[in-house]
């Protein structure tokens, strides 16, 4: 028996070397990597990478180490340092033969970022569904809140705590009769009143099929959206961003990126992989190109699409240290479970 | 007569410091064998082997024959066991430390004797043994052995911190005790006098060996203190069979065991200066410090 | 004998874990009550607003407080043991030293885990009141480490206390401070709930440490 106890503690002292070891090398021994600043200017036709540089301060170049100065950068990304521009009256009337005024490129512009984190948490599953047509301006919180079961959507009012079974029985009904599988698989929304309008939920039902969810008037709007052929939905993300133009984005089980745009068209993106569970990805769009940033382990993948196809520009990858060393930890910041994990 | 408990060739160290090497001693059934030393001489080291609660470096410890290292729990039920001080559970009070230990000893269990002995206390039923005096808790400790009813006890320094009554109690109901019942007892302390009164066989330890090992009466009737007078100037240096010879003022004390004549003889050989030389016969305290020293 | 082995573990834990009771289920009314006039000044939307939205779950007060109640528990329990090294006197009594040694810690781990109980049982019923039972799940699983933690603590601070010698004690008290802190990793309501099983299986192994403690003291270790 005392050999067994014996053992087990030699086991547990092993498992706390391995877990405390290396969390403290990294500790010690991390230092701060410069980071470039990577966005596409179409002007150009290549990235502009920012970066802080030994001695010489902050530097901007193209792929090739062009130098650019900092009035020149500001002109190369006219969508990006816009408000710059137009406090130095730099800020063109035509883009590429398009008439652009600032108002436009701030409603066309986004930034979207996803990391590994969020899309590995746990759900809740408790959502709210805000109303996109309010009264007023502003949107509000809704005093209820639904939960989706085996059977349907559950609308719960919140004060009482108790199921409101005459709006749940409508937005089931709306959904069954848009032939909804219950339950979904997957539920994407924003439940935020700091946004500038509400496009309710993106869903994958329990088939995988793709539908949109909001709530307009306090009437159900459900639209059963069809993916392309031989696609097969694993994440989707309802965006909201302000030109409307979209709904959000999806991917497959291929990691391929898909628009779903306004009209509930799918349409691929020239992204080559992105894996959501595993690559954190920032997207910074104006009406001409987006710039989007994947990081997975080992190397950031830089990609430039075009505003309108989504058609792949050009593509500039840096590898990187992932800064990873053998040992065990608990926690990731891939995703926000405790688990063991090496 | 056979032994109860057996030691053979004990070695101990704390450390790198010898506690004794090579210590060896029997109990025979229904004696009671005192361990008499100075402090830090392994009094308690000794007791912790026998209770198997120190592995010695080498050699062995059997009670009733067994390894103390691997008895079976049931064997521990014929041990009695008093530890230093007396202690016992402090949060219990005495009505609920005689119903815990009751139930280890089916069969054998003498509630009588430990309300025999409780009743003597003046303690309310309620009262926490922590809230007793030293005394009263080594009426408590010593009414749980009795209740006990082992055929061995072992009794760490059971004088520690008694006042001389209830040290005169505890040891004339011991031996009344182990004498009645045919008990097997081996004990220490380092409060001699009592002894005397208790113990049948003593072993007198010193630092790192044993003095001697003997019945106590035979100890007392020939372990002898010779005083002589010596010149002012005279350092003695004395054969080991005289123990701690020391010189006060002209006066110098040993103790041996060799009667008078030949220590009158071993002197004339060693060319001892010594005039007036007179020899006594001692108590146990006497002779322990005769054979121990004084520092 | 084991009966009497109980018998013994209440004697010493009965108002420690009287109090231990009124004190996690003081602190977690405590939290409750907070919840409460949260709901009362600002509703209960926002209350689940904020659950839902950023992960609160209004018990963080009680984070450490198992714990605490773990290791005291132990303290009070195998403190007497030690005083004096009474736990001769426990190992000599006729009956298998590992049996009894494991019979004092279930009696601990029951009765702490009784305490825990009502605490759950509290929570689980008011919350139910208010809450949907997802967000009560979310409570309730942000709260089974912290509770797993006090069990832990438990017998860890059992191990340490057995122990005989101070500086191996510092050492396994050190372990303990590191064992302890994977219960407290969690980002998020929720994240334990695959691993915690295994926890669980795991918190309760941590009652074979004690008996190397016990096996040192039997052999005579000290400084």
């Amino acid at each position: 028996m005392t050999r067994i106890c014996k053992i087990f503690l030699c086991a547990t002292l092993a498992v706390l070397a391995v877990w405390q070891l290396p969390w403290c090398y990294a500790f010690l021994t991390t230092k701060a990597t410069p980071n470039s600043f990577v966005m596409y200017s179409s002007l150009l036709g290549d990235f502009i990478l920012t970066r802080y540089e030994e001695g010489d301060g902050i530097v901007r170049r193209d792929v090739a180490g062009r130098a650019y100065s900092e009035a020149e950068t500001d002109s190369l990304l006219p969508m990006f340092y816009m408000r710059q521009l137009v406090a130095d009256e730099r800020f063109p009337d035509t883009l590429f033969g398009v008439p652009v005024s600032p108002r436009e490129v701030q409603n066309t512009s986004f930034n979207f970022r996803m990391r590994p984190s969020a899309v590995n948490a746990p759900q809740t599953g408790i959502y709210f569904l805000l109303e996109s047509m309010p009264k007023r301006v502003e949107l509000e919180m809704p005093d209820d809140a639904f939960r989706f079961t085996h059977a349907g959507i559950e609308f719960i009012t919140m004060e009482t705590n108790a199921a409101d079974a005459e709006k749940s029985a409508r937005f089931t009904r709306m959904l069954a009769q848009k032939g909804f599988a219950f339950p979904p698989r997957l539920v994407s929304g924003n439940p935020t009143t700091m946004k500038d309008y509400d496009n309710g939920y993106l869903l994958l039902d329990a088939r995988g099929r793709l539908f949109h969810l909001k709530q307009t008037a306090g009437q159900p709007y459900v639209k059963a959206l069809t993916l392309p052929e031989g696609v097969e939905a694993e994440h989707v993300f309802l965006t909201e961003f302000r030109d409307r133009k979209a709904l959000g984005f999806l991917t497959d089980a291929e990691h391929r990126l898909y628009v779903v745009r306004a009209d509930g068209s799918v349409v691929r993106t020239g992204l080559p992989a992105y894996d959501p569970e595993r690559d954190d990805l920032t997207i910074i769009g104006n009406m001409f190109d987006w710039t989007v940033k994947i990081a997975s382990r080992g190397v950031t993948h830089y990609y430039a699409l075009r505003a309108d196809d989504y058609a792949l520009l050009k593509t500039y990858d840096v590898p990187t240290d992932s800064g990873e060393i053998f040992g065990l930890s608990f926690t990731s910041p891939y995703d926000r479970y405790v688990r063991p994990r090496f | 007569m056979t032994a109860i408990l057996e030691c053979k060739h004990l070695t101990h160290y704390y450390g790198k410091r010898k506690i004794y090497e090579d210590l060896s001693f029997e109990v025979p059934r229904g004696r009671i064998l005192g361990l008499l030393g100075k402090n830090g001489t392994g009094k308690t080291t000794t007791i912790n082997i026998l209770s198997g609660y120190l592995k010695p470096r080498a050699g062995e410890c059997r009670i009733f024959g067994e390894n103390i290292q691997t008895m079976a729990p049931s064997m521990r039920s014929r041990i009695g066991l008093l530890l230093e001080g007396h202690v016992q559970y402090q949060f219990m009070n005495i009505v609920q430390i005689e119903k815990f230990y009751s139930a280890f000893y089916p069969g054998q269990w003498r509630r009588e004797a430990y309300y025999e002995l409780m009743n003597k206390l003046r303690v309310a039923p309620g009262q926490m043994i922590a809230r007793m005096s030293n005394g009263q808790r080594s009426q408590v400790a010593l009414g749980l052995i009795l209740a006990q009813n082992p055929e061995l006890l072992i009794l760490d320094d059971f004088s520690l911190g008694l006042d001389p009554g209830y040290r005169r109690l505890f040891s004339d109901y011991l031996r009344d005790y182990a004498r009645a019942e045919d008990k097997t007892v081996f004990l220490t302390s380092h409060i001699i006098q009592d002894m005397e009164r208790l113990v049948d066989d003593c072993i007198i330890m010193d630092y790192g060996r044993i003095l001697t090992q003997q019945p106590v009466a035979r100890l007392l009737g020939t372990l002898r203190r010779y005083t002589c007078r010596v010149p002012e100037q005279y350092v003695p240096d004395l054969p080991e069979e005289f123990y701690h010879p020391s010189v006060i003022r002209g006066r110098m004390e040993t103790c041996s065991f060799l009667p008078p004549a030949d220590v009158e003889r071993r002197f004339a050989e060693l060319q001892v200066p010594c005039t007036d030389l007179t020899s006594e016969l001692m108590n146990l305290e006497d002779a322990f410090i005769g054979l121990t020293g004084k520092y | 004998m084991l009966k009497a082995i109980f018998y013994k573990e209440w004697i010493k834990l009965r108002w420690y874990m009287l109090l231990a009771l009124i004190v996690t289920t003081a602190v977690a009314g405590y939290c409750l009550l907070r919840a409460d006039r949260a709901i009362e000044l600002r509703g209960a939307g926002h209350i689940w607003e904020v659950m839902v939205l950023k992960d609160a779950v209004f018990i963080d007060l009680l984070r450490f407080v198992p714990l605490l109640a773990g290791i005291l528990a132990a303290l009070v329990q195998f403190m007497p043991e030690m005083q004096r090294k009474c736990l001769k006197l426990t190992l000599h009594l006729p009956c298998p030293q590992q049996r009894m040694v494991f019979a004092m810690l279930a009696a601990g781990v029951a009765m702490l885990v009784a305490c825990f109980a009502v605490n759950f049982a509290v929570m689980t019923a008011w919350l139910s009141a208010v809450l949907p039972a997802e967000l009560v799940t979310n409570v309730l699983s942000a709260a089974a480490p912290w509770y797993l933690a006090g069990v832990a603590g438990y017998l860890l601070a059992a191990w340490v206390c057995l122990e005989p010698a101070w500086k191996r004690r510092v050492l396994n008290l050190a372990v303990a401070a590191l064992i302890v802190r994977a219960y407290f990793l969690a980002p998020v309501p929720r994240a334990y709930n695959d691993f915690l099983p295994w926890l669980a299986l795991y918190t309760l192994a941590l009652s074979l440490l004690a008996w190397i403690s016990v096996a040192r003291f039997k052999a005579g270790c000290q400084d």
